[in-house]
Order: C-alpha cells, then sequence, then structure tokens
C-alpha cells in the first residue's frame, strides 16, 4: 500500500493547493452546463495565465494532533515550470522549483537542501501534480478521478480517486469556487480513518509580475 | 623396413584392391562428418582441468553481467529524457521474449517505493554492532528534537499527506540505516532511477537488461538473437540508438570473420598449392600425394569421433589445415621413387627409415598435448596424431603403387652427375654458414624479450563498433564487467550466507569504493536471530527513557501521547526472522538473481569489488581462513593464464623436444648427426620466438601448437637430410623438404593474411618458423657436412 498511498496523499493534496490557485476567470456555469463544458472553459481561461501569486490558510485536523494545526503561506507558480511552495507561519518552510532542480529549507532546523525532481521522487511527483493543475491538464486529471459537479451556485466539485491504492488512502476532495468563478476560495480533503484538510486562498493575483527572487531560497 | 618391401611386392598385382579401399574410408569418413556433433564454440580452448585458472574461468562465467543481455540506449542532445525512457519501454516491449527474458528496463516505480516502505520493519534483523552505536546517536533529546521538527515541518508540506504514516512508524528516521544497506545490492555503478527506470549519471543513456536462453558461445543462436534486436531496434526514433552488449555480439563476430578468413585462405592456399604443383611436380600422379592428407584427414575424423561424442569445430578446422603437413611423406616418397632408379623394393626400404622416425618425432611431439588442460588441445593432439599415423602408413604402402616409375631424363642424369653447388662454389658455403649464424645470433638477442600473454580477449576478433560500444557502455554506467568477484559456497544457503557475512567482515574493513554484497541486506538466520536479542536488550535497557523524551518533545510540538504507537509496537514486537522469499516480496528479486546462485552443490553468494593487483594480493590472503570463498579477479586471471600457458609451453616444449632428441638419439646414435638434425628445429623455433619479441607480439596460447608444430616438421627434415646425406641412394630429399616446406607456408602461412588475430598469430608464427627450418635444412646441413657419395 506504501508507495501508491505516498503518491496519492501527494496527488490529493497537491489538488487541494493548486486548485485553490489557478486562475478560473470562466463565464457563468449554467445549471444545464455539462462537466466537460466547465473543464473546457477552465483550460480555456488557464491558457492565458502566466503566473499566479496566492495567499493561503491550512487547517489541518489530524488525529495525532491534540489540536488543530493551523498553518498560513503563500504559492507562486510562472510559465513553465517555476514554482514556489511556503509556509509563513508556524514553522517557516517550503521549497522552489526551477525546471529539473529544486531547493527546500527548514527554518526550524535552519537547512536548505537542493534537489533534482529526477532523483527525488517525491519532490517528482509534487511537481508534476503541481504543473499538471496550473496548465489544467484536464485530460490528465480525469484519468487519475471521476470528478462530479456537486453544485453550480457557487461551483463545487467532488473528485474520487480512480486507483484503487489511491481510494484507500484518500476518500474525496472537494473544491469550491468563489461565486465569480474566478478562483477557488476552498478546499477540502478527507483521508480515509477520519482526518481532514481544508485550505483556503486568499488575495488570488494571476499575471502579476513575479520577479526571480520569488524562485529562490531563502538564506538561513 | 624390409616390411615395406615386402608389403610392395604383394600388392603390386593387386592394386584394384588398394583402390577400393581408399574410396570406402573417404565415404566412412563422409558419412561420419554428416552425422558428427560438432561444438561451434570457443569452450574447447578453455580449461577444464582442476586447476585454479580453469575454476576462475567456469566463475567468471556466473559474474552478473557475463550471463546478461545488457542494451544501452543513447540519446542525441535534442531527445528529452521523458523521449528516451518512452522509446526504451517500446524497444523492451518489441523485444521476442523467447529471446529476451525477463527484459527489464528500471525496477518500475512502484517496486522501488514497495521497498523503502516495507524494508524499514526488518530493522531490528539488519542492524549490526556499528549500526547500534549509530542508533544511539539518533536518540540524544536533541537529536529526538530535531527529528521531532523535521516530522512537523513535512506534515505541514504537501508532501505531510503520504509521509504521516511513516513518521508515526519511525519519528526518529531509524529506518535510513536499514535504507542505507540498499547502495551494497547496485551492480551498475553510475547509475540513477528516474521513473522506475534506469537512467546514466549524464541522463542521455538508458538501459535494458535481459536473460536469453542462447549460450554464449553458440554462434548460430547469437546471430538469430540479434537479428531479433536488430529487426526491433528500427523503430526507435531519430536521435536514440541503441546497441547490444554482451558476449554474443563477439561470438558472432568471430564466426563471420573467421569464415571470410577462410573463404579467403582457401583461395590463397589453391593458388599457391598449384603452382607448387606447376613448379614443382608437373605430373599427373603428384596427384596422390596431394590426396594423402585428405586421406588422413578421413581417419583423422573417424578416430576422434569414435572417442569423444562432441567433437569440436576448431578441432576438425584447425586439424584439417594440421593435416596439411602430412604431405610431406608423400612427397619424400614420390620424390625418391621418382629419382632414383634402382630397384622399388630397396628405394622404399631407405625412404621408409626418415618417414617413419619423421611420423614418430611427430606423434611424439602431438603426444605431449594430451596432457594438456585444455580439452580442444587434447581432441587436437588425438586428431593429429591419428592422421600422422594414417598418413605414413599410406605414404609407404598405397602411395608407391600409385606414383609412376623413375624418369630417368637427360636432365635427372645429367643432375645426379652433377657436383654439389657448394663444391662449385665454395664461397656460397660460408656466405650461407654466415648468413645463417648471424639470424640465429639476432634471433637468440631477442627472445629473451618475448613475454606471455594470458589475456583471451586478445585472441578474439573485437571491431572498432564492438570496442567503441565497450567504451560507451563503460562511460555512461561506470566499470559493470570489470570487477573482481568473491564467490562464496555454502551447502545450504544459512552456510553460504554465515560464510558471506564473514566475507562481508574483512571487505568492510578495507573501506572499498563500489562494494556490492549480499551480506548487509541478507544475513543468516542465526545472526538475524543474534540481532534481535541484541536489538531487545538494547530497548529494555532505552525504552523508558526514549518514550518519555518522545512523549514530552512530542507534546511540545503538539503531537498527542499516542501518536508514536506504531513505532512503539514495532520496538516491542519485532518481525520474525525472513528469507528469501520475504526479500523477493519486497521487490529485491532480480538483484538476488544477480547475486544468489543456486547450483547442485548448493548455494553460492557473489560479491564485486575493485579489481587492483595489491588489494586481490592481500584479500587472497585475509579470505584464506575462510572455507568455501574463492576470489576472482579479471586482471589477474589474464595473468594466471599467461602464467599456466607459460608452464603449458615451457612443459609441451621440453616434454616434446627430450622425446624428439630421445628418438634422433635411437635413429643416428652419432652425436654429429644429432646435432646436424636437430639443427633446423633449433634454427626454427629460435627465429620463431626471436622474430616474434622483434615484432613486438606476445606469445599466446595457440603459438603453442604452432610451436609443436615447427618442432615435429622442423625435425622431420632435419632427419632427411641427414639421411640424404648418409645414404647411397638419391632420395632427392632437399627437393622434396623444399616442397613440403613451401606447401606448408602455403598452407599455414597463408594464415598470416587471416584478420582474425588468433588465425594471423598462428600463421605468423608459422611463417617465422618453416621460412628458417627449410633453409636450415636444405642449405645448412648439406654445407656443414656433404653428401656420401
Amino acid at each position: 500500500m506504501g508507495s501508491v498511498m505516498k503518491k496519492i496523499g501527494l496527488i490529493g493534496y497537491l489538488l487541494l493547493i493548486v486548485l485553490g490557485c489557478f486562475p478560473l476567470r470562466a463565464k457563468a456555469v449554467s445549471q444545464t452546463d455539462s462537466l466537460a463544458d466547465v473543464f473546457v472553459r477552465l483550460q480555456s481561461a488557464a491558457a492565458k495565465t502566466r503566473s499566479i501569486a496566492s495567499d493561503f490558510v491550512q487547517e489541518k485536523q489530524l488525529a495525532i494532533f491534540s489540536e488543530t494545526l493551523k498553518s498560513k503561506g503563500r504559492f507562486f507558480y510562472r510559465q513553465p515550470d517555476q514554482l514556489r511552495w511556503e509556509l509563513l507561519t508556524p514553522v517557516a518552510s517550503g521549497f522552489v522549483l526551477n525546471g529539473q532542480q529544486g531547493q527546500r529549507w527548514n527554518s526550524l532546523s535552519r537547512e536548505t537542501r537542493s534537489f533534482a525532481i529526477a532523483t527525488d521522487p517525491m519532490m517528482g511527483i509534487v511537481a508534476r501534480q503541481l504543473l499538471a493543475w496550473a496548465r489544467v491538464d484536464m485530460t490528465w486529471l480525469q484519468k487519475r478521478y471521476r470528478i462530479e459537479l456537486l453544485d453550480t451556485q457557487p461551483i463545487r466539485l467532488k473528485l474520487l480517486p480512480r486507483d484503487q491504492g489511491e481510494a484507500g488512502f484518500i476518500e474525496q476532495l472537494q473544491i469550491l469556487f468563489a461565486a465569480d468563478r474566478s478562483h477557488v476560495v476552498e478546499v477540502e480533503m478527507f483521508e480515509k480513518g477520519g482526518d481532514k484538510t481544508r485550505l483556503r486562498f486568499t488575495n488570488v493575483r494571476i499575471n502579476q509580475p513575479l520577479t526571480e527572487e520569488t524562485f529562490k531560497a531563502p538564506e538561513f | 623396413m624390409k616390411l615395406f618391401a615386402s608389403c610392395y611386392r604383394f600388392f603390386a598385382p593387386r592394386r584394384g584392391w588398394l583402390l577400393l579401399v581408399l574410396p570406402g574410408l573417404g565415404l566412412l569418413s563422409g558419412w561420419q562428418l554428416v552425422n558428427l556433433q560438432m561444438e561451434e564454440n570457443i569452450s574447447a580452448l578453455l580449461p577444464d582441468g582442476h586447476s585454479q585458472v580453469a575454476r576462475d574461468f567456469q566463475l567468471l562465467q556466473q559474474a552478473p553481467f557475463a550471463r546478461k543481455l545488457v542494451i544501452n540506449l543513447r540519446a542525441e542532445k535534442t531527445v528529452s529524457t521523458a523521449q528516451l525512457l518512452a522509446a526504451t519501454d517500446r524497444l523492451r516491449d518489441a523485444l521476442p521474449p523467447d529471446l529476451f527474458v525477463d527484459a527489464l528496463s528500471g525496477p518500475g516505480e512502484q517496486a522501488g517505493a514497495r521497498l523503502l516502505n516495507q524494508l524499514g520493519s526488518y530493522l531490528p534483523l539488519l542492524l549490526d554492532t556499528d549500526d547500534l552505536a549509530k542508533l544511539e546517536k539518533k536518540l540524544t533529546p536533541q537529536a529526538v528534537d530535531h527529528q521531532l521538527q523535521i516530522a512537523l515541518t513535512q506534515l505541514m508540506q504537501p508532501q505531510g499527506v503520504a509521509l504521516k504514516q511513516k513518521i508515526r512508524r519511525d519519528p526518529l528516521n531509524l529506518e535510513l540505516l536499514a535504507l542505507q544497506k540498499l547502495r551494497y545490492l547496485n551492480p551498475v555503478p553510475d547509475v540513477r532511477l528516474e521513473q522506475g527506470h534506469f537512467l546514466s549519471r549524464d541522463r542521455r543513456n538508458s538501459l535494458i537488461l535481459a536473460d536469453t536462453p542462447i549460450a554464449i558461445t553458440d554462434s548460430q543462436g547469437s546471430k538469430q538473437l540479434l537479428e531479433a534486436f536488430a529487426q526491433a531496434r528500427q523503430q526507435l526514433p531519430r536521435g536514440i540508438t541503441a546497441e547490444l552488449v554482451s558476449g554474443h555480439v563477439y561470438t558472432l563476430a568471430n564466426a563471420t570473420i573467421i569464415q571470410q578468413d577462410i573463404s579467403r585462405l582457401l583461395i590463397a592456399s589453391g593458388i599457391g598449392i598449384l603452382l607448387l604443383f606447376v613448379v614443382f611436380l608437373r605430373s599427373w600422379r603428384a596427384l596422390f600425394v596431394y590426396l594423402l592428407p585428405l586421406f588422413s584427414f578421413a581417419v583423422a575424423l573417424l578416430v576422434v569421433a569414435g572417442s569423444y561424442t562432441r567433437v569440436s569445430g576448431i578441432t576438425v578446422g584447425f586439424g584439417a589445415v594440421l593435416l596439411g603437413i602430412t604431405i610431406d611423406f608423400g612427397l619424400h616418397v614420390y620424390f625418391t621413387l621418382r629419382k632414383e632408379a634402382a630397384s622399388r623394393e630397396l628405394i622404399l626400404q631407405a625412404v621408409s627409415r626418415p618417414v617413419i622416425f619423421g611420423a614418430l618425432t611427430s606423434l611424439v611431439a602431438f603426444a605431449v598435448l594430451l596432457g594438456s588442460e585444455l580439452p580442444g588441445q587434447r581432441q587436437l593432439a588425438l586428431f593429429a596424431m591419428a592422421g600422422i599415423l594414417a598418413a605414413v602408413l599410406m605414404a609407404l604402402f598405397f602411395l608407391p603403387h600409385f606414383i609412376g616409375h623413375c624418369e630417368l631424363n637427360s636432365q635427372n642424369i645429367r643432375r645426379g652427375f652433377k657436383r654439389h653447388i657448394y663444391d662449385r662454389m665454395p664461397l656460397l658455403r660460408k656466405a650461407v654458414l654466415f648468413v645463417w649464424l648471424l639470424v640465429v645470433v639476432l634471433a637468440v638477442t631477442q627472445v629473451p624479450r618475448l613475454s606471455i600473454n594470458g589475456n583471451l580477449r586478445q585472441l578474439s576478433y573485437q571491431s572498432e563498433s564492438l570496442h567503441q560500444n565497450e567504451m560507451d557502455l563503460s562511460q555512461a554506467w561506470g566499470n559493470m564487467r570489470g570487477r573482481a568477484l568473491i564467490f562464496v559456497q555454502g551447502e545450504n544457503l544459512q552456510s553460504a550466507l554465515q560464510r558471506n557475512e564473514q566475507v562481508w567482515r574483512v571487505l568492510k574493513a578495507e573501506k572499498l569504493p563500489g562494494l556490492v554484497s549480499l551480506a548487509p541486506l541478507f544475513p543468516a538466520q542465526k545472526t538475524q536471530q543474534q540481532r534481535l536479542e541484541k536489538w531487545q536488550k538494547f530497548w529494555s535497557q532505552r525504552q523508558e527513557s526514549v518514550k518519555s523524551l518522545l512523549t514530552t518533545r512530542g507534546q511540545h510540538y503538539g503531537f498527542t501521547t499516542g501518536a508514536f504507537d506504531p513505532f512503539w509496537k514495532q520496538v516491542t514486537n519485532p518481525p520474525e526472522t525472513f528469507g528469501l522469499a520475504e526479500l523477493k516480496q519486497l521487490g529485491l528479486g532480480d538483484l538476488l538473481d544477480n547475486l544468489l546462485l543456486v547450483e547442485k552443490e548448493g548455494y553460492q553468494l557473489i560479491s564485486l569489488l575493485p579489481d587492483r593487483p595489491e588489494l586481490m594480493a592481500d584479500l587472497q590472503r585475509k579470505l584464506a581462513e575462510i572455507p568455501g570463498v574463492v576470489l576472482v579477479s579479471q586482471a589477474r586471471f589474464g595473468q594466471q593464464l599467461g602464467a599456466e600457458i607459460e608452464a603449458d609451453f615451457k612443459r609441451f616444449i621440453l616434454l616434446a623436444a627430450g622425446a624428439v632428441f630421445l628418438l634422433v638419439i635411437l635413429l643416428f646414435r652419432r652425436p654429429a648427426s644429432v646435432l646436424l638434425a636437430i639443427l633446423p628445429v633449433v634454427t626454427g623455433l629460435l627465429v620463431m620466438f626471436g622474430g616474434m619479441a622483434w615484432l613486438g607480439l606476445d606469445l599466446n596460447l595457440f603459438n603453442v601448437v604452432a610451436s609443436i608444430l615447427i618442432i615435429g616438421l622442423g625435425v622431420d627434415y632435419g632427419i632427411f637430410m641427414v639421411c640424404h646425406t648418409q645414404q647411397q641412394e638419391d632420395m632427392d630429399s632437399s627437393r622434396a623438404i623444399l616442397v613440403s616446406g613451401l606447401t606448408t607456408l602455403v598452407g599455414f602461412g597463408a594464415l598470416v593474411l587471416a584478420r582474425h588475430p588468433a588465425l594471423h598469430s598462428i600463421g605468423l608464427t608459422v611463417l617465422l618458423g618453416i621460412s628458417a627450418a627449410v633453409p636450415t635444412a636444405v642449405l645448412v646441413i648439406p654445407a656443414l657436412v656433404p653428401k656420401r657419395l
């Protein structure tokens, strides 16, 4: 179960993150719109995206923690393959990715480590997932998840893992979009066993100029 | 010798019967050849005895990559890694599974992750004393706090979802100690894994490994294999190339080049023999002389086929060429009978003495090869002896009936009364002796420089492209095939594993880079039990304090008191001992197959290490006390084979020379005659060795046979010439020796034109030896002692 679960967990989690960040500037979806129409509009909007900048709040309700783990952070994406995922509180940590190479850091241990997605399978999966969502590769996502349209006012999608291994790990993902559908406001991941993670995205800026410094790791 | 005269008289009126015997023999041999089970491989040239070289050679065949087909795919810079990996999978799938069994382009993504997740559960069974010391350092308050910080950070990161269970099971990252042992299982030095594929460090090469049922020495099977590979390779996209590197490629290249060489040599030899016929013989009756090797070949084949169930193709091929020398007996009989006008019985009686002794010396020379370590040499010895025996009998019993009578033409009569050229030109005699002495002295000065080379690879044909493929493979993946090996034998798996652990302790102390061994990851059951006890003792002394520490510091970071229950469950309930089945379930099956061999005699474990001469000598000493352990160095194997060839060579040469010398003493009894008789052979060998040294060539496996040939032929020339000088009858020996020497040169010496290094080497040595022995016999012996009239 282990490896598959790891990947599945990552996929789900990344799904949460990126869905919350990529722009949704599609026109209002009517009740009669099919899921395929929604996807086409999402992909069409994503095609115009050159960069994404967003803040987020993460709440983790995990059985192994006595209290809900609350954290705040930032997410950045720039075409074609640059990413920054960063927690600001309670522990400054995160990673940047520039093509095939990246760096991750942890302010507690005051460590910065380089990695290559080719030799670090876990970061490879993270990068693949993040980029797939940032580019809105619906073909790829539909292969991995059965997607249901839960609600249209506002839009709420339910993603169910197709892979048996993944399904044994993650029960479902729910994605809630803003009323004007311009961006994701909330992502919830329900794990088998009752653990739950909620991400709320705020202050989403599309195609805002991003400096090179954005994609560099901090120095300790 | 009167026997031959009597036989001649008996068969003279009944020669028709003799004519029936020969075609009958030919038919029988032809039928035998059709039904013969021929081994078309080089195994006959490799030691099969109980020597260290023989054993090492057998063991080297068991090396991980000696048994594998290795396909190296190379991408140009314009091709992405993803395209290379996709093309690798397509090629892998296109390879016919009956020839490329279990083709593998990598361990796969799932297999690697399963291993990483589950190996840790065997942690208590894998930790040795050094590891427990490292574990101790991970239990200090600072270390525990540090690991919990990392765990907390990881859980909040995207990858935290996947790591949650692992963190609960192993919050202090102790499993790393088990995972680190995986590095000793990697037989490809510079490999990295990407998307479940083998990828080179520069990310431009990928790898496919496969097994095959085709034996490396099977040239027909190799052809089929390479054709299938070429077919599958056609679908590769532009910018990606693939090369197969395995022994099969060499087998086919060698078989092909030998076939091409043989075609060319047959034409060259055929033209040469035709020219000799036109210049020296010019009679249709001489054709019987040329048929002699054919019939001796037929007899030799019948004898060898009757003695061995499988006959080496090399024995038959090389033996056929070797039996070309049997023409000598026929030539001597032919020239004597055609020259001398006296009674045919008397002439036959006279010529039979040198012919029989000549044959005896050759028989004795080849007989010493019966003691060889190489099965091919033993077969060849029997083949040559049977052929020589048949040839000499046919030369003395059959041939005199079919070569007609003396041609007493005016030219012969005139020649008979003519004084020898040395009598007419005394200066020429001195000039010949001076040149001979000069050549001998020069050769003697060169002989000490001659070295012996046991490198088998240098005896096989290797084209530029094959060499380049090997270089590319080594550059991309490191030294996959050139490492030293340690074989550990055990009657059962447990005894083999225990010995392997002893070997590992020696290797570990050496701190060698690039070690490959199963010992760190697969301890014997007894060791696992001992480690389990140590694990329990270790934790019984620390469990309370570490638990308290982990709880306190965990609470500080927000973890519940039960967050690490899975960890404590594993500490207090360690796993049962594991075996082969469990390791295979972890996805280690392929790696196990590389390093663990199940044989009739028991189990064999292989370790790989750097192949350095000084290290080998040191390890040999240190490993000597462990039973069932054999250290095989590929570099040392060449040296050992060289030493064995040298020892064989000296033994064979001394034995052959000694036996031949005794025969010559028996024949001539006078020291002067004996020394004269051995003059051609001594000169031939000196020029052969000296010439090779001067040309910068090493002595190899094939030169042993060539040297025996020089001894056999050289002494024949000496015997004939000394007999010629002593007997009243004119046996026309000079002409016979000249023609037989030239025949040998066009038959054997033509091999110098071959592109295959082994054939070329034989050709060159024979060319050097015979081209010195013939002039010594024909020119030097008469110069030293004139014919008695």
